[in-house]
């Protein structure tokens, strides 16, 4: 044991080596430094029934456990202008009982059969998903089915949850005090609403707008078959399941007269600043974001990787330069690609520790983005965030959940199945050059940035 | 003809009424279920090397993650008296520089295999924990034996993470619940080596190079560590590679003194610590609780399912009808130690409700006491852990701490391989003997919140003592009246 002295950084040490190396490699492996495809599959099968509802199965026989996700085709997105959150209502809704279901009677079935459920609303897609012992499957398609079938909606129970999403929005604000900031933020980077405000709700006054119909025409237009897709991972008989899903929604009915959405997504925008002062904010800080394309062009898979250089781990460039132990400069940083079904964006959002310090961050998170842009990644570290990357993919897969879900939002987000085994191996084989392009692409025009300053 | 057709008109109709009848009817009531499916768990394989390190290996097909956890047999309770906290001080400083890596290079090195590297003390052990892409095992090994046979400890790391540290503890003990947990352990364990678990951030500043490096050298030993392997390896394998990394660890004999378990506290107790952002109450209430053996062990679980392991349960179900809306949640854990364990509640309340809460709770602690729990009860909690237990390993990750924790107990291969036997063997009539060796009818209860919305309440007990956040005994309510 001892003291550190004269410690060499090893990219010196590793330097040295590496033309020997290179030379070794290139003997014996002439065909290394391409990744080699790897095979990530697992067993799926799709299905659909005559109302619509597409069908996802795969078997995991390592546990005795099934996960059920029924996943609707709705999201905050939908929500209309002045009556947001109704998505997210809709998403409380569906425990509130149904023709066959008593209220709260869901969440009673899956506590005494030892399963876990949980819901979440999303701006293009709402997921309801439940990992139970695998014998009890047909009872998790019978809460399902009823709920997508026969929803109980009326005055009292609109109103419970009405009232139960006002406390959280009250709870929300009292809790963090940069929530102001953050929405006002996500208006400027979104500018489209429809993006901008989050699924809980823009507003306790647009809650109390929402009517019983609104939730029962929300309901109609998208809680159907062809509007869901169902995905099942875990300890099943291929057959027996489909038997079992033809029994319970083969006689709901597919749905009608569903609105159709036209999203404009918003321009690449000039370098936009502001400042904004706030009453509740302790600590200064800001918010820089990038509107970026689609998530489903193939820029998307630079993106992801440029979003781990930056960001994932303590040794991603950001976490580095402002949150390192020995010289930190800020104290807190949060950030990452959002997508919003069509559209995505970087956001960046740092605190520091006082106003002098938030100038230094500004300036440091600006200087790795440009040195990312102008100098072109290491291999080295490029296969480090490879590495994170393939790592958090492959840890989806660890469970049943995670499969299932996987499966589904696929489906959703690009109407198929197909080569999703094949996406991994493209992110592993993205070059170095690549990186830089994609950086200059989208990193070179505009951005936005929100100063947080004290009052 | 007319009464033909009309027959003939009328047979489809009540086949079509009676078919969406049919379809109806089955709708109705919930499904019964299938017959439980078997659960087949992966095996535990030993084997123990030359310097007495102690290594395990459980195959899991499929796995493209590994897991690595490194169990040092000591904790908390063997940091000094005058520096509790010591125990993690030198587990944080295992990662901050080993061999020819700095602190940053060891974190870009764990990255670059697609790794996670953690620590966490307990009282009586120490786990590293180390996640992996499977196809970097031997890089994984190689960095975690030169933090074990080459780590570097250097003045400027040590100040780094004493300053993690104090800033962290600070951070954890601004929320009610860690802060009413700690309080709790604190007076469970008042003269006994636990208590240092509860280490203030102020001890932190003591930590020295010296008491670490002693600590480390005394009880870093391979024959008083276990490393275990997860993932799609064998045993053969993991003993070479293991044994190839870690040959030159050097044992050393480690005196090792029996601790006993604490004494329960045996009358009512209730304390109070004022935390003025706090909205609502936060209430823990525990005592420490004996097992004589394994079977003990199950009866606890099993009571600890009816009394509050889900929303489903009494506690929240009962405390509901009682308080109406007053209750935000309220549950109960039992964390088992080597041998006892302590059985809690926790709940979130409104603040004038606190009284009466503290009541209903020690009604139904004081009912299964009383006499045996209802069958219904019983059966329906057997029922939920046995069904709930396949979630409990769903991933490598989880099988890794399942496995770790019984280990570290010596709880034995059965414990893992029977767990479904055992749960089903439990009865009414084992819980309420269990029950009938504890004191949980004499709890100490940690009541954390707002004092100007509490006070009311809280003068409704006979006697409140008085806690600051660091657990200092400020004054008892009585005395105030006085």
């Amino acid at each position: 044991m001892g003291e550190d002295t004269d410690l060499k950084p090893m990219e010196i040490s590793e330097k040295s080596k590496i033309p020997f190396v290179l030379i070794i490699m290139l003997f014996f492996f002439p065909f290394s430094f391409s990744a080699q495809e790897q095979d990530f599959s697992f067993p799926l099968s799709t299905h659909e029934l005559k109302n619509g509802l597409t069908v996802i199965l795969s078997e995991d026989h390592s546990l005795p456990l099934v996960s059920v996700v029924v996943a609707y085709n709705v999201g905050s997105v939908h929500d209309s202008p002045g009556k947001t959150g109704l998505a997210y209502l809709l998403e409380n809704m569906m425990f509130q009982g149904s023709r066959n279901v008593g209220q709260m009677q869901h969440i009673s079935y899956l506590d005494r059969i030892g399963g876990e459920f949980n819901a979440e609303t999303r701006a293009g897609m709402t997921l309801f998903y439940q990992t139970i012992p695998s014998n009890q499957l047909a009872l998790v398609l019978w809460l399902e089915s009823d709920r997508m079938n026969s929803l109980s909606i009326t005055e009292t129970n609109v109103q419970e949850v009405k009232d139960s999403l006002i406390e959280e929005i009250q709870l929300l604000h009292e809790e963090d005090p940069y929530r102001e900031s953050s929405l006002y933020f996500d208006q400027l980077l979104y500018a489209n609403s429809a993006y901008s405000h989050p699924a809980v709700g823009a507003s306790i006054s647009d809650i109390r707008n929402i009517t019983v119909r609104d939730v029962m025409q929300f309901y109609s237009a998208y809680y159907t078959p062809d509007n869901a897709v169902i995905s099942i991972a875990g300890n099943i008989d291929i057959n027996k399941t489909v038997q079992l899903i033809r029994r319970y929604f083969d006689s709901i009915p597919a749905g009608k007269d569903r609105p159709s959405l036209n999203l404009e997504t918003p321009p690449r925008t000039e370098i936009s600043e502001e400042i904004q002062k706030d009453t509740l904010a302790s600590y200064p800080g800001f918010y820089l974001g990038y509107r970026l394309e689609s998530p489903f062009t193939d820029d998307f898979y630079s993106l992801s990787l440029i979003e781990y250089a930056l960001f994932r781990g303590k040794s991603s460039r950001l976490y580095n330069r402002l949150l390192n132990e020995r010289e930190r400069i800020a104290f807190q940083l949060q950030g990452g690609i959002e997508k919003k079904k069509d559209f995505a964006v970087l956001k960046i959002f740092v605190l520091a520790n006082e106003e002098v310090m938030q100038e230094r961050c500004r300036r440091a998170v600006f200087s790795e983005i440009n040195r990312l842009r102008s100098n072109p990644i290491s291999e080295k570290e490029l296969n480090r965030v490879k590495n994170l990357f393939k790592a958090d993919y492959l840890r989806r897969f660890e469970t049943v959940l995670g499969k299932a879900i996987f499966l589904a939002e696929n489906y959703l987000e690009r109407n198929s199945v197909n080569e999703i085994f094949d996406r991994l191996n493209k992110y592993l084989q993205i070059p170095s050059a690549r990186i830089t392009g994609i950086m200059n692409r989208y990193f070179s025009e505009g951005s936005i940035l929100l100063n947080i300053n004290l009052k | 003809m007319k009464k033909l057709l009309l027959l003939f008109l009328t047979v489809p109709l009540i086949l079509v009424a009676d078919s969406s009848l049919a379809q109806e009817r089955f709708r109705r009531e919930a499904p019964p279920p299938d017959p439980l499916p078997q659960l087949n768990l992966p095996q535990v394989l030993r084997n123990t090397l030359v310097n007495g390190l102690e290594l395990m290996a459980v195959r899991i097909e499929n796995a493209p993650i590994m897991e690595l956890r490194m169990i040092i047999g000591d904790g908390e309770s063997s940091s000094p008296e005058d520096l509790p906290g010591l125990a993690t001080f030198t587990a944080n400083m295992l990662d901050k520089g080993a061999g020819t890596f700095t602190s940053s290079q060891i974190e870009e090195q764990i990255e670059s295999i697609g790794g996670s590297f953690s620590a966490e003390v307990f009282a009586d052990y120490s786990l590293f924990s180390f996640s992996f892409l499977e196809e970097h095992l031997d890089e994984a090994l190689d960095l975690m034996s030169k933090m074990i046979l080459q780590p570097i400890i250097s003045k400027l790391e040590i100040d780094s993470v004493k300053r993690s540290m104090y800033y962290d503890h600070i951070q954890r003990y601004s929320f009610p619940e860690a802060l009413g947990k700690k309080l709790l352990y604190q007076i469970l364990f008042q003269n006994h080596p636990f208590q240092k678990i509860t280490f203030n951030e102020e001890v932190i500043k003591n930590f020295n190079r010296e008491a670490l490096l002693d600590f480390f050298d005394t009880f870093y030993r391979p024959n008083n560590a276990r490393i275990l392997l997860f993932g799609n390896v064998n045993l053969d394998t993991a003993s070479r590679k293991i044994s190839h990394y870690f040959k030159d660890w050097q044992n050393k004999d480690i005196e090792k003194t029996f601790i006993p378990p604490p004494v329960p506290n045996d009358k009512l107790k209730i304390c109070f610590i004022d935390l003025p952002q706090a909205k609502n109450a936060t209430l823990f209430l525990g005592n420490t609780i004996p097992f004589d053996d394994q079977n003990d062990l199950f009866s606890f679980l099993v009571f600890n399912q009816v009394l509050g392991g889900t929303t489903n349960s009494r506690l929240l179900m009962n405390l509901r009808e009682s308080n109406k809306r007053n209750v935000f949640w309220a549950f109960s854990e039992v964390e088992f130690f080597r041998n006892f364990g302590v059985l809690f509640v926790r709940s979130m309340i409104q603040p004038d409700a606190i009284y009466q809460s503290v009541s209903d709770i020690l009604e139904e602690i004081r009912k299964a006491k009383q006499a045996p729990l209802p069958i219904s009860d019983i059966e329906q909690a057997k029922s939920y852990l046995i069904n709930h237990f396949p979630l409990t390993i769903r991933s490598v990750d989880k099988i890794a701490s399942k496995v770790s924790e019984k280990e570290v107990y010596n709880r034995g291969d059965e414990f893992w391989n029977e767990y479904y036997e055992s749960v089903s063997l439990v009865n009414a009539a084992d819980v309420f003997k269990s029950l009938a060796n504890t004191s949980i009818l004499q709890p100490i209860v940690i009541i954390v919140g707002n004092e100007e919305t509490l006070i009311d309440q809280l003068s409704e007990f006979d006697e409140v003592e008085f806690y600051d956040k660091n657990g200092i005994f400020q004054f008892s309510l009585i005395e105030r009246r006085e």
